[in-house]
């Protein structure tokens, strides 16, 4: 399989400090892949200069062909790379259809003059719309819940629609910042499943940030551990769990495992 | 169109043609007089431009204070235009002509301005407003500060009524349209707007354009109306009073700009024989709606036939 991201050499310098430091990852098409790292490791910047929200010092970072760097997030989203946030943020005060939908904007792309005076065109396209969000609303379980404020849902079903809203864009890659954050157990256990059913159902590309070690080497095929703006390892689940360098990066140096 | 919607359309439909034909019999019947003519007509300029203001402010969130500044150019494209071309055609081909460098002005000001957030964009669309107001102030065209008059009477409550109609259905669907929920999220939101791909400056510029042009058409109903304007006319206060409106009714509910139009409209006339204790009134009853409903008369509340409808098949099963 051809590498959907590339990321090679890049730097991110915040004064003088090196948050993330020349780190080189590669991620093939339909692949889960985490990130893990201590707080602090420079995981949400590296999943930040992904999505352009900021630009790196130094490197390259290709997705699908095209460079990364220098364009804005909305343009990023065009390119089809998703995200969701570590800490939740949807439209509160739309409901949950109306939050997928605002997603679709780009996709299904509205003229003035038909939206003002509501020409054919406008519902022929309106309808399509409609009929991918119902499919959406189904396939995240959130049916019943489709006409609430999405502000007023519960913390788990708020991760599962800022998901929702994710794939509504039709990315090709998605990146999840540590979306089992302040679950329980069951909440997880759903989670697991759902990501799966990303990249089985929704055959899209996973990148994954995670504190839930559990979840991180039940779901992906590769990890690759930051540690202090470096990359200090990366390779399938139990070749991380026996990467003496990682286990010393998280439970302190010197400690065998 | 399915059924359903074709009903709801026939039912907006009905509801406006049934105003347009009260308020004919009321003036065939005698009890609208050229007084209470009058505040209708500023009800429904103010209703124009207060529906405007929503979108920028209610819709995307954009705290604008330059809304009288756009009227202002509108006002002066008819004046001007039909000065020398008194026809109803004169007066449409101004309207145009208002809406257009509106819209050119618009754009300027909102590329550089909309990047600000809250206060700080207050402040620039303020002064970009007053230096509209300067600039007509100080132009030979417009007549300085002595204003325009003489302006030929080209549109009665009529024409005032039908574009009232006209700017709210087109400002509502664009409103209740994907578009209008990618301003929305911008409000919501403005990080997760961008990483689903909403490019924040080009909506925002979008709606803040929107309204500007509404403006615009209300400047113009205003010239044609009040046959007479000067620079003052739209000062800053005007921008304020708006706000006021739109603040006052609930802040992202056109439902409640209306509502919030006609009450103060109707209050002020109500009030004009109270004299100076009138202000007073004003302010008293600003106070107290803002203190018992501070989010406004209707908050986020909209009226809909569609859930009207839906509401009526339900209790009927």
């Amino acid at each position: 399989m051809s590498d959907l991201l590339t990321v090679s050499h890049v730097t991110k310098r915040f004064g003088g400090l090196d948050a993330v430091s020349d780190v080189s990852l590669h991620v093939a098409k339909g692949e889960i892949v985490a990130l893990i790292g201590p707080n602090g490791a420079g995981k949400t910047t590296l999943f930040n200069m992904l999505t352009g929200v900021i630009q790196p010092t130094s490197g390259e970072i290709t997705f699908a062909g095209t460079a990364v760097p220098g364009k804005k997030p909305a343009t990023v989203a065009k390119l089809g790379i998703a995200r969701t946030f570590q800490n939740i943020r949807l439209f509160a005060q739309l409901s949950v259809r109306d939050n997928l939908q605002a997603a679709m904007t780009h996709r299904y792309v509205e003229h003035f003059v038909p939206i003002v005076l509501r020409l054919p065109s406008f519902y022929r396209q309106e309808q399509v719309a409609t009929e991918w969000t119902d499919q959406l609303l189904t396939a995240f379980d959130l049916t019943d819940v489709a006409d609430m404020d999405a502000g007023n849902l519960p913390y788990g079903t708020q991760r599962r629609v800022e998901i929702a809203r994710a794939v509504a864009t039709a990315p090709e890659m998605i990146f999840l910042d540590e979306p089992a954050a302040g679950m329980n157990p069951e909440e997880t256990a759903a989670l697991r499943t759902l990501i799966q059913r990303l990249q089985s159902e929704f055959h899209l590309t996973v990148g994954l940030i995670e504190h839930d070690m559990t979840l991180v080497m039940s779901l992906a095929e590769r990890i690759y551990v930051l540690d202090h703006g470096k990359l200090i390892g990366s390779g399938t689940p139990a070749e991380i769990q026996q990467d003496s360098a990682v286990v010393a990066a998280y439970l302190g140096g010197g400690v065998h495992a | 169109m399915t059924k359903a919607k074709v009903k709801v359309a026939a039912a907006w439909f009905a509801l406006m043609l049934a105003g347009f034909i009260l308020i004919n019999v009321l003036v065939v019947v005698g009890v609208v007089d050229t007084f209470i003519e009058n505040m209708l007509v500023t009800i429904g300029i103010n209703i124009i431009l207060a529906t405007g203001l929503n979108i920028i402010i209610g819709f995307s969130g954009q705290f604008s204070l330059g809304h009288a500044g756009f009227m202002a150019i509108g006002a002066y494209a008819t004046a001007i235009i039909t000065s020398s071309l008194p026809t109803v055609l004169g007066f449409y081909v101004s309207m145009l002509v208002g809406i257009v460098i509106s819209v050119i002005v618009a754009i300027i000001i909102g590329i550089p301005t909309l990047r600000l957030r809250g206060d700080y964009l207050a402040i620039a669309t303020m002064g970009a407003a007053e230096i509209i107001r300067v600039v007509i102030n100080n132009l030979k065209i417009t007549n300085g500060a002595a204003g325009m008059y003489n302006i030929p009477p080209l549109a009665g409550w009529p024409t005032v009524y039908v574009m009232v109609c006209l700017t709210t259905i087109m400002l509502c669907n664009f409103a209740h349209s994907r578009s209008g929920r990618a301003v929305q999220a911008i409000r919501e939101d403005e990080i997760a707007a961008e990483a689903v791909g909403i490019a924040p400056t080009k909506w925002k510029l979008a709606a803040f354009v929107l309204g500007a042009s509404t403006a615009a058409i209300a400047g113009s109903l205003h010239a044609v109306y009040i046959q007479t304007i000067t620079p003052t006319d739209f000062g800053i206060m005007n921008s304020v009073s708006l706000l006021i409106i739109v603040v006052l009714g609930g802040v992202g509910s056109m439902t409640g700009t209306f509502i919030a139009a006609i009450v103060l409209g109707v209050l002020d006339t109500v009030l004009q024989s109270f004299g100076t204790l009138r202000m007073v009134i004003y302010a008293l009853a600003l106070i107290l709606i803002m203190v018992f409903k501070p989010s406004g008369l209707l908050g986020r509340y909209e009226w809909s036939f569609a859930r009207f409808f839906t509401k009526k098949e339900a209790s009927h099963e």
